[in-house]
């Protein structure tokens, strides 16, 4: 691999952007969240006052080397799911390294950083973590039903599971977009993508309004710091991915921004609508209509 | 040559003779009887050699004169053979009847001598009232020494018999006045030669004469006096009965056959078949040794007699058909009636007293395996050869009786075994040790083997220099006293002598074989590493674990399928001790070992039909089959497929492997499910591209697909850790079952690398749990927890073995997951590979539960102490994870000599490399590339953290954020047992045990049919004489009408 610093520069820029829309993102969901509820709400700024104040924060406790190390591997999946991820077309230097491996790497590298913090938050030793991954392994497992099908269903349509290539198919016209090309693969796939962004009803691996629960429970100051870090980048890849798979990339960082912005929405919006499912409800509810367009989505295409 | 008449004389004379010679010279009486039948063994024997050698055979006419007005005598080769083979057990039957016979007097001692005299008068008579005599002689001898034994029970079964006897005797001497008047003639051949069954008179008499011949072989279900006998005697006499009187009727009816027409060929193969189904099937209810004896004795002969009867669809080969499976019966039968007799034990659960002398128990095992036919045993040939001829002559209801009858005998044998290996043998006395009955045993335990080796070389496609790894294993029961690491190394020594052997080479001229040998081999030596953890003797692990190394290297070097079926054979073996070894493992052999032998048998029917086909017993002649080709490629698939353990066949496994030790775990699960591979391997290769075998393949595949996803389901539901890792196993045969049977490049691909993975992760992932449980002492997870502080080093080997199995990048399970993507895109198996992605990221659950379970959270208070795993078990590991490393690495490296091998079969469409880049037909991917990026990343994070929380303080188990109530005990703050709760009720019921319970209710059918059916056995010797005489009718009105 011959080390390009301009390369390099750029992939670190990118990552700069999207760690800061990420974080103005999530305060404005918080905020819509909170208008709906009939509150105030945080004001705009207040995630990057939580992430100076946590990394300030001086005692810091461990409880291991993988307690340690959990962290690490959460934010290596974040970052490396975006090293691999293309960002903006027609820029060869928005592309990331995604030269280095296809959808299906993207798909695989997602498990990188879960796997890795459930290590570390097991480690830990506090219950609420453990409970908190194996609802969230739980109902991974079937959220990924619906997208392998939807991502399936893409790759017969486009005749491949390069992500730059499906991508490239999609341009010269918004007509040329998965969502009206393939639509059935696009519910599927917006539907598995509620799981993901874990969002109300599927939100009970972190429950994040009561107990503390989920692999974070038991970290904090510069631990919370790196998991909020992140949790910011994490966001935006994902709706990233959604973006290149189904609604034709972006072009440019606004379109990028905007494009992001309405993914992401979709699961607020769903969000603050429905409440929450225990995990055998939500586990049942991705093989049921998602699984239906998952497999329509094949069939359609076969 | 010494005449055969001299026999006779020596038999008869003798008998007289003892008359003359003191009452009180008891022992001297007994001894001159065995000097007799000596000296008659030495007559037939000399005649064997002779005719062996090239001599004639020889009539004998008494009194001058030529039949029909004399009785002669034949001793030709046949003669020859059982007569010594009569007199043989005879002498030592004698020997073993030592005391009996000397207390029991000089009447008895005559009665023994004109016993086998008679029998050898049987076997060489040409004179049809002649034959009634000696039969006469013989039965009235038989009853005399049933009531050797003077109880209640015996004086009844020697009533019942002569009762049976009378009878068949009666019909007998009928049928041959009647054949007298009808031809003139009491010379068997003349009677031949007439044809009287053309006449209508004559048939009855042929019918008569052939039907009490049949009843003399203890036809189903005519037969339940002699079950009786066989109980009620003594187990000397059982075992003459069963291998002496036997021997002599079988070729009575052998030669007497000639005087009935072709029906009767038929309605003899169809009693035999009866008979061999019947009868074990009945076994399988019996629990008193002796009569499960008698079981499997009449068992024995009516697989004898179907084979007569068969005899025109067998051509040439009847006679080494019928004498292997003679001679292994013979050998067996009556060293395991004698055994029976020295160990007195009558339930077949008391047989566990074998183990107080490991050599009786070795005997046993060896007895067993050679009446159901294992190698190198003369029944695993005739059975070979018997599958095969009836194959070439179309006779599949024949080939399906006689295997499903073989495979009944299993049931009840290897439950017996395994009873004597496991069950608890301290509260059962001490075994008597009389050397008179020790001798008899051990020379027909060596004989068998002597001869099964001699047979071997009779074989023709059998390489017999590749067998010379066999004679390992005799030498490591010679040296078993001695401790684990000398014969650890010895063993080791010995794999890698062969490796050295086989390996170099391999890899340029065949890679498929190198990867399966290196596999086999390498693996196996890295498991047996392990072995130096083990303290004291480890009596008879190391016989059983080479022996199945040793098969499994014959599997790969056979180069016809006489060769693969019997490497099959000993792998099978060998296996099947290795997990019968575990504490708690008796079920769980047992099941193995039934699984096992069915789908043996469902391979030799399939390398039999497969024969009559091209015929060539040659493996590339597989694909030249045109006909039958759908059936014969199922039959070879589920027969490789109870060795992958596919969905359906793979009860046998959760337990077997968890069960076993802890170095014999992966011995089991990494390494030999891949025999099954292997022959998957072959099997496709042959199949080739026809429509039937994409057909196959196509069911072949969805089976794979379902296998992986319940295997890995019910992996996750697992509490016990070794259960988990067995559940796994099945689910990852499954995708690599599913792989192979897309049967294109990158399919094979896919399997090829799932089957390199599967054997590196899976032999860590046991070797390590298998020591952890080494040292806590549980399988069970929830038990463990927190010893990740104990434990650094299996946690590391648990960690990468679970990242590399999980397929997350970059380690070398994600070249399965990439090729797997594009092989299932490649040929649209769309809805199959969503079932295996999906049971893939399942496999998330169980993975996590593993580590997490046994290493993170919290430790117990009762595993404070516990040390890291041995070092041993350590070597083996990490040498193993170095290997995951330098794939993940450089996957190119494996990757595209496998690529180039794949191509000889499906060619190369879309994958190609450009250093270390892979380019498939869908997608790319750098494994190097990746891998340095992680790295970098990871890195770069990792200091940042250092750098920004460089003050974190450790502290104590308990001190968490615990919402106002602080933590009691570690075991009320792990989080393991039942851990994906809610996963259970929404998916748990696509794991309910149905496939269990199906096998089960089979069970329960076959036991309940068995015990129904056995009442048919009052015990009432008027019952016993009515069925005599309605078998008789049934034949009569089957024949004449």
């Amino acid at each position: 691999m011959d080390f390009d610093l301009k390369r390099l520069g750029f992939t670190l820029l990118g990552l700069l952007i999207v760690l800061n829309w990420g974080m103005l993102m999530s305060a404005i969901m918080r905020k819509v969240g909170a208008r709906v509820a009939r509150r105030y709400g945080i004001p705009w700024y207040q995630p990057w006052i939580d992430l100076v104040k946590n990394y300030a924060l001086r005692s810091q406790i461990t409880h291991g080397i993988m307690f340690y190390l959990g962290p690490v591997f959460r934010i290596s999946g974040g970052v490396g799911l975006f090293l691999f991820m293309p960002m903006i077309i027609g820029s060869e230097l928005w592309m990331n390294y995604s030269f280095q491996g296809d959808l299906v790497l993207l798909m695989y590298f997602q498990f990188f950083g879960m796997l890795g913090m459930a290590l570390g938050a097991g480690e830990g030793g506090h219950p609420n973590s453990a409970i908190g991954i194996s609802r969230g392994l739980s109902q991974f497992t079937v959220i990924e039903v619906p997208m392998t099908l939807a991502i399936i269903s893409l790759a017969i349509q486009y005749d491949t599971l390069s992500l730059v290539d499906i991508v490239k198919a999609q341009q010269g016209g918004f007509q040329n977009w998965t969502v009206w090309t393939n639509p059935v693969a696009t519910i599927a796939g917006m539907l598995a993508l509620l799981g993901a962004l874990s969002h109300s009803p599927f939100n009970l691996v972190k429950a994040p309004n009561e107990i503390p629960i989920g692999p974070p429970t038991e970290y904090h100051g510069a631990f919370l710091g790196v998991l909020r870090t992140n949790a910011a980048i994490l966001h935006v890849v994902e709706a990233a991915l959604f973006m290149n798979l189904f609604f034709g990339g972006a072009t440019n960082w606004f379109e990028f921004i905007l494009k992001t912005f309405l993914i992401y929405f979709w699961s607020v919006f769903v969000g603050v609508v429905f409440p929450r499912f225990r995990i055998e409800q939500s586990v049942a509810w991705f093989l049921k209509i998602p699984l239906v367009f998952g497999i329509l989505a094949i069939i359609l295409y076969m | 040559m010494i005449s055969p008449i001299h026999i006779i004389t020596i038999g008869l004379g003798g008998a007289f003779a003892l008359g003359f010679v003191s009452k009180k010279a008891k022992a001297l009486t007994t001894s001159l009887m065995l000097v007799a039948i000596a000296l008659m063994g030495t007559i037939s024997g000399s005649w064997l050699f002779e005719l062996l050698s090239g001599g004639t055979e020889t009539m004998v006419y008494t009194a001058g004169f030529k039949p029909p007005y004399s009785i002669n005598l034949l001793m030709g080769l046949n003669e020859a053979l059982l007569t010594t083979m009569i007199n043989f057990v005879g002498l030592l039957g004698g020997i073993y009847l030592f005391g009996n016979l000397k207390k029991a007097g000089s009447h008895a001692v005559m009665v023994f001598l004109v016993f086998i005299m008679g029998l050898n008068v049987i076997v060489m008579t040409r004179d049809a009232f002649n034959l009634f005599v000696f039969m006469e002689v013989v039965s009235i001898a038989t009853a005399g020494l049933i009531l050797l034994t003077e109880t209640g029970k015996s004086v009844q079964a020697g009533f019942k018999y002569m009762m049976a006897t009378g009878i068949v005797a009666g019909i007998f001497l009928l049928g041959v006045i009647f054949a007298y008047y009808f031809s003139g003639s009491l010379n068997i051949d003349d009677l031949a030669a007439a044809n009287i069954t053309a006449i209508k008179g004559g048939a009855v008499a042929v019918m008569m004469i052939l039907v009490a011949l049949v009843l003399e072989l203890k036809p189903f279900p005519a037969n339940g006096w002699a079950l009786d006998v066989y109980e009620a005697s003594d187990p000397g006499v059982a075992a003459l009965i069963s291998a002496a009187s036997a021997t002599a009727f079988y070729y009575v009816l052998f030669k007497v056959i000639s005087i009935g027409n072709a029906d009767w060929y038929n309605i003899i193969a169809i009693a035999g078949m009866i008979t061999f189904v019947g009868s074990n099937l009945f076994g399988v209810k019996q629990d008193k040794a002796r009569r499960l004896l008698g079981y499997s004795s009449v068992g024995q002969l009516g697989l004898l007699m179907a084979i007569l009867g068969l005899k025109p669809y067998l051509g040439d080969k009847l006679e080494f058909i019928a004498i292997t499976i003679l001679v292994s019966h013979y050998l067996a039968k009556a060293g395991l009636f004698w055994l029976a007799g020295i160990i007195e034990q009558e339930n077949i659960k008391d047989w566990a007293i074998l183990r107080r002398k490991p050599i009786f128990l070795v005997l046993f095992g060896t007895f067993v395996f050679a009446l159901i036919g294992f190698p190198p045993f003369p029944s695993f040939y005739g059975k070979w050869e018997l599958i095969l001829a009836l194959s070439s002559a179309g006779q599949y209801y024949a080939i399906a009786f006689i295997l499903i009858g073989s495979f009944l005998e299993g049931i009840y044998l290897f439950r017996w075994l395994g009873y004597a290996i496991k069950l608890d043998y301290t509260k059962l006395p001490e075994i008597k040790i009389e050397w008179n009955k020790v001798i008899p045993v051990a020379i027909f335990g060596v004989l068998i083997y002597v001869i099964g080796a001699y047979t071997g070389t009779q074989m023709s496609g059998l390489d017999s220099l590749c067998y010379g790894p066999l004679l390992m294993i005799p030498f490591l029961y010679a040296i078993d006293s001695l401790k684990v690491p000398i014969k650890n190394t010895i063993a080791i020594l010995g794999v890698a002598t062969f490796a050295a052997r086989v390996l170099p080479g391999l890899y340029e001229t065949d890679m498929l074989r190198f990867i399966f040998t290196f596999i086999f081999l390498v693996g196996g030596i890295l498991t047996l590493i392990a072995g130096y953890a083990y303290k004291g003797k480890r009596e008879g692990f190391y016989p059983v674990a080479l022996l199945m190394f040793v098969g499994l290297a014959l599997i790969i070097r056979a180069s016809n399928t006489l060769e693969f079926f019997y490497g099959w054979e000993i792998m099978t073996a060998g296996s099947y001790f290795l997990i019968i070894r575990g504490k708690k493992s008796m079920p769980h052999g047992l099941s193995y070992m039934l699984f096992s032998i069915a789908g043996a048998y469902a391979l030799l029917a399939g390398f039999g039909l497969s024969f009559a086909e091209t015929p060539s017993i040659e493996i590339s002649s597989l694909s030249a089959i045109t006909s039958n080709i759908t059936i014969i490629f199922s039959l070879l698939a589920i027969g490789f497929m109870t060795k992958t353990a596919s969905l359906g066949l793979h009860i046998w496994l959760p337990g077997a492997h968890a069960e076993a030790e802890s170095d014999v775990s992966p011995m089991v699960s990494a390494i030999l499910l891949k025999a099954g591979v292997f022959g998957l391997m072959i099997l496709m290769i042959a199949m080739g591209h026809s429509p039937e075998a994409t057909n196959i393949g196509y069911v072949l595949g969805w089976l794979g697909a379902i296998t992986a996803l319940v295997g890995n389901l019910a992996a996750a539901f697992q509490e016990d850790a070794k259960r988990l890792l067995a559940y796994s196993s099945i689910s990852q045969l499954g995708y690599i079952l599913f792989a192979l049977a897309m049967m294109s490049h990158l399919g094979w691909m896919t399997a090829m690398v799932y089957s390199i993975n599967h054997f590196l992760y899976k032999a860590i992932l046991f070797l390590t749990i298998g020591a952890v449980v080494m040292r806590v002492g549980t399988h069970y997870m929830y038990k463990m927890g927190g010893l990740i502080k104990n434990m650094p080093m299996a946690f590391v080997a648990v960690m990468i073995g679970i990242i590399a199995l999980s397929g997350v990048p970059p380690l070398s399970g994600f070249a399965g997951k990439w090729l797997f993507y594009n092989a299932v895109l490649d040929v649209q198996w769309y809805f199959q590979g969503a079932i295996v992605f999906f049971s893939g990221i399942i496999a998330f659950l169980y993975l996590f539960k593993l580590i997490y379970s046994v290493f993170l959270g919290q430790l117990k208070d009762n595993l404070r102490h516990v040390k890291d795993i041995s070092i041993w078990f350590a070597i083996p590991i990490y040498t193993l994870i170095l290997g995951i490393m330098i794939f993940s690495a450089k996957p190119e490296w494996v990757l595209q000599p496998l690529g180039d091998m794949v191509s000889q079969w499906y060619p190369n469409s879309a994958l190609s490399w450009d250093g270390g880049l892979a380019t498939g037909p869908y997608g790319y991917w750098n494994g190097t590339g990746v891998m340095i990026t992680v790295g970098i990343m990871f890195m770069a994070l990792l200091g940042w953290l250092l750098l920004v929380s460089r003050k974190a303080v450790k502290v104590k188990q308990f001190n968490i954020v615990y919402s106002a109530e602080a933590p009691q005990r570690p075991e009320t703050t792990h989080v393991s047992y039942n851990m994906f709760a809610g996963y259970n009720k929404a998916l748990g019921w696509l794991v309910a045990p149905k496939i269990t319970e199906f096998w089960d209710t089979m069970t329960d059918w076959v036991h309940s049919v068995a015990h129904y059916g056995r009442q048919l056995y009052s015990g009432n010797g008027q019952v016993y004489v009515t069925y005599v005489v309605a078998y008789i009718l049934a034949i009569y009105f089957t024949m004449i009408f």
